[in-house]
This record gives structure tokens, C-alpha cells and sequence, in this order.
């Protein structure tokens, strides 16, 4: 699984409140709110994981909190997508930590480091509960460090944060 | 449907009435694996069956690794120890527990520097898992011939 996969906007989003650019490449949404209801500007997060079960499971969690989501499988494209500006309203990167080839630590470095990029947050997953490397991590300037394997739960205190 | 539930469920309390959230016992699969069922919904009503599909992939390749690796690099146990502990992730990530616990015994082995230990570990790991893959064939298959009512039957500990 080398390719990103952008998932479609997802069905919840009904046609009515959905004003559809014209622009093929524009995936953003321009919420038109009812009365009763509010329709939130929806997020998009890259999920970096070389673990195929793992990308699965944090996509579904994302995807079923009503995120859009891209999975990658190494942060070398990651960096790739973004930096080319194909990914231009990522809202929040989720990384692994441990990856072969670069980490997820050397990601959310490049990522703070450059002008582009440094403003989204970045969380990091990792099997390891390691201290020094929760606190590395944290200065380094990562949003948050969550314990593998992940739950929902996670995940939505987390967004609730960002949002 | 009690016949069948003594695949999915170690202890013998009902399993067919609804999902409970008690600590599943020390069997085949954990409370990571009802967190992974949970996700299934109208959207991806095969989740857990897929997961589960690209779980056995994913290990029998890294088994295959490890394997490989014992052969081509002797006695490089933080080698060893490496493509385990990728090994064990995974196990984690879905929730399987027996398998992953002998994955953290393989990886002991390795930090002792012990050959006979870890080629031992090889194959419990192997053992647990071609146990699981029957375990989890047949636990779906329970649910596809339960039809609907298989909401109900939902694993809370295997």
C-alpha cells in the first residue's frame, strides 16, 4: 500500500447543505447551517502508519467521528504529499512513531521546521509507553503522544481539542 | 445459539443476550478485539472481518521476516528483536492476546541472548497463531450463519 488513498466526502454531509465548488481539486465543504442544525467544516487528517491493520483502524476511528481522512504508509511520502501541496487543508497529522526509513519524531520535526507546515498539530502513536520519548516528542512540539493500540476515545478527546 | 458459545467465550456465562464491557479473561483475544467490532457500521459492514484479513497478512509476512532473519543473521538477537516487536503490534492492535503475549516471552528471549528460548518462541508464536486463524474462521462464520441475530453473539472474550 505505497499510494495515498483520499477517501470520498463522506454521505453524511446531505446535498442540501453541501455547496459544491466548481474547482475539481477543491474538497472543502462551505457548511450552510438550518436552523436546528450546525454543519461543522470538515477535517481532514493524514494518518502516517507503516502497519496495514493499524492505518485500517485509525481511519475507521477518524472516518467514523466524521473526519475525512488520507493514510500513508511511510513519512517520507507524507512529507512528500504535503510539501507538494497536495494535501492543502490537512488539519492534523497522526503519525507512528516507529517507522523504518524516517520516524514519525522526524516527521513532526520537518514539520515544525518548516514555515508551511509547522502550524498543524501533530500527534504521535506509539506501542511504547517511554517517558523520555513522550517528553521529546512534546518538546519537539507535538500536540499530543498516544499510547498504541488506540481507542476512539482517544482519538475524540484529542479532536474535540483541535477543532 | 448457546451451543456455539463456547468458541467465542472462555468462561461459560451468556453470551448471546448483549455486549458487555467487563475485562475479557485471559483467553484468545482481548478487549482490543470488541473495540475493533465496535468500529463495524452500515458504512463498513465487513470491518472486523477485514481487519482481521489484513492482520493475518501482515504477521504471516512478518513472521516470515523473523524467520528469514534467525537464518540469515545468527545470534543478531536486537535484530530479532526488532522484527518481533513489529510482530507484537500488530498482535496488539487487534487484539490478540495470547499471540502477543508470547511475542513479549520471544521478546525476553532475545534480551537473554537465549537460541534454544527463542527458536522455542518461534514456535509458540506460530502455534498461536494458526490457532487463532481457526478461532476467528470460525467465530465469523458463527456470525454469517447467525445472520442478524449475530449483533447478539458478539465476542466478549475468545
Amino acid at each position: 500500500m505505497a499510494a495515498a488513498a483520499p477517501s470520498p466526502v463522506p454521505a453524511a454531509i446531505s446535498a442540501a447543505a453541501k455547496v459544491a465548488s466548481p474547482k475539481a481539486g477543491d474538497r472543502k465543504v462551505v457548511p450552510v447551517t438550518a436552523a436546528d442544525e450546525v454543519e461543522q467544516e470538515e477535517m481532514h487528517v493524514l494518518a502516517v502508519d507503516d502497519s496495514s491493520v493499524d492505518r485500517a483502524v485509525i481511519a475507521k476511528i477518524l472516518r467514523s467521528s466524521k473526519y475525512r481522512v488520507t493514510t500513508v504508509d511511510s513519512a517520507t511520502r507524507a512529507l512528500e504529499l504535503l510539501c507538494l501541496g497536495l494535501l492543502p487543508d490537512v488539519s492534523m497529522i497522526i503519525t507512528d512513531y516507529w517507522m523504518p526509513g524516517m520516524t514519525g519524531y522526524e516527521l513532526l520535526k520537518r514539520v515544525k521546521e518548516s514555515s508551511q507546515l509547522k502550524e498543524i498539530p501533530v500527534v504521535i502513536m506509539s506501542s511504547e509507553n517511554v517517558p523520555n520519548r513522550i517528553s521529546r516528542c512534546l518538546e519537539e512540539g507535538a500536540e499530543d503522544f498516544l499510547l498504541k493500540p488506540v481507542r476512539p476515545s482517544d482519538v475524540s478527546r484529542l479532536c474535540s481539542r483541535i477543532r | 445459539f448457546n451451543g456455539a458459545a463456547h468458541l467465542v467465550r472462555a468462561d461459560d456465562s451468556d453470551a448471546a443476550t448483549n455486549r458487555r464491557r467487563r475485562p475479557a479473561p485471559p483467553g484468545y483475544l482481548d478487549e482490543q478485539f470488541s473495540q475493533v467490532e465496535d468500529l463495524q457500521d452500515e458504512t463498513s459492514p465487513n470491518f472486523t472481518e477485514e481487519v482481521v484479513s489484513l492482520f493475518f497478512k501482515d504477521s504471516t509476512r512478518l513472521m516470515t521476516n523473523i524467520e528469514q532473519t534467525m537464518e540469515k543473521y545468527p545470534r543478531d538477537f536486537s535484530r530479532w528483536d526488532a522484527h518481533v516487536q513489529q510482530l507484537k503490534g500488530s498482535c496488539s492492535s487487534i487484539g490478540a492476546s495470547r499471540m502477543k503475549n508470547e511475542c513479549t516471552s520471544f521478546r525476553n528471549s532475545c534480551g537473554a541472548g537465549n537460541i534454544e528460548s527463542c527458536m522455542r518462541s518461534l514456535q509458540k508464536v506460530k502455534g498461536e497463531h494458526a490457532a487463532l486463524r481457526q478461532k476467528l474462521e470460525s467465530y465469523f462464520q458463527l456470525l454469517r450463519q447467525a445472520g442478524p441475530a449475530g449483533m447478539a453473539i458478539r465476542h466478549g472474550g475468545m
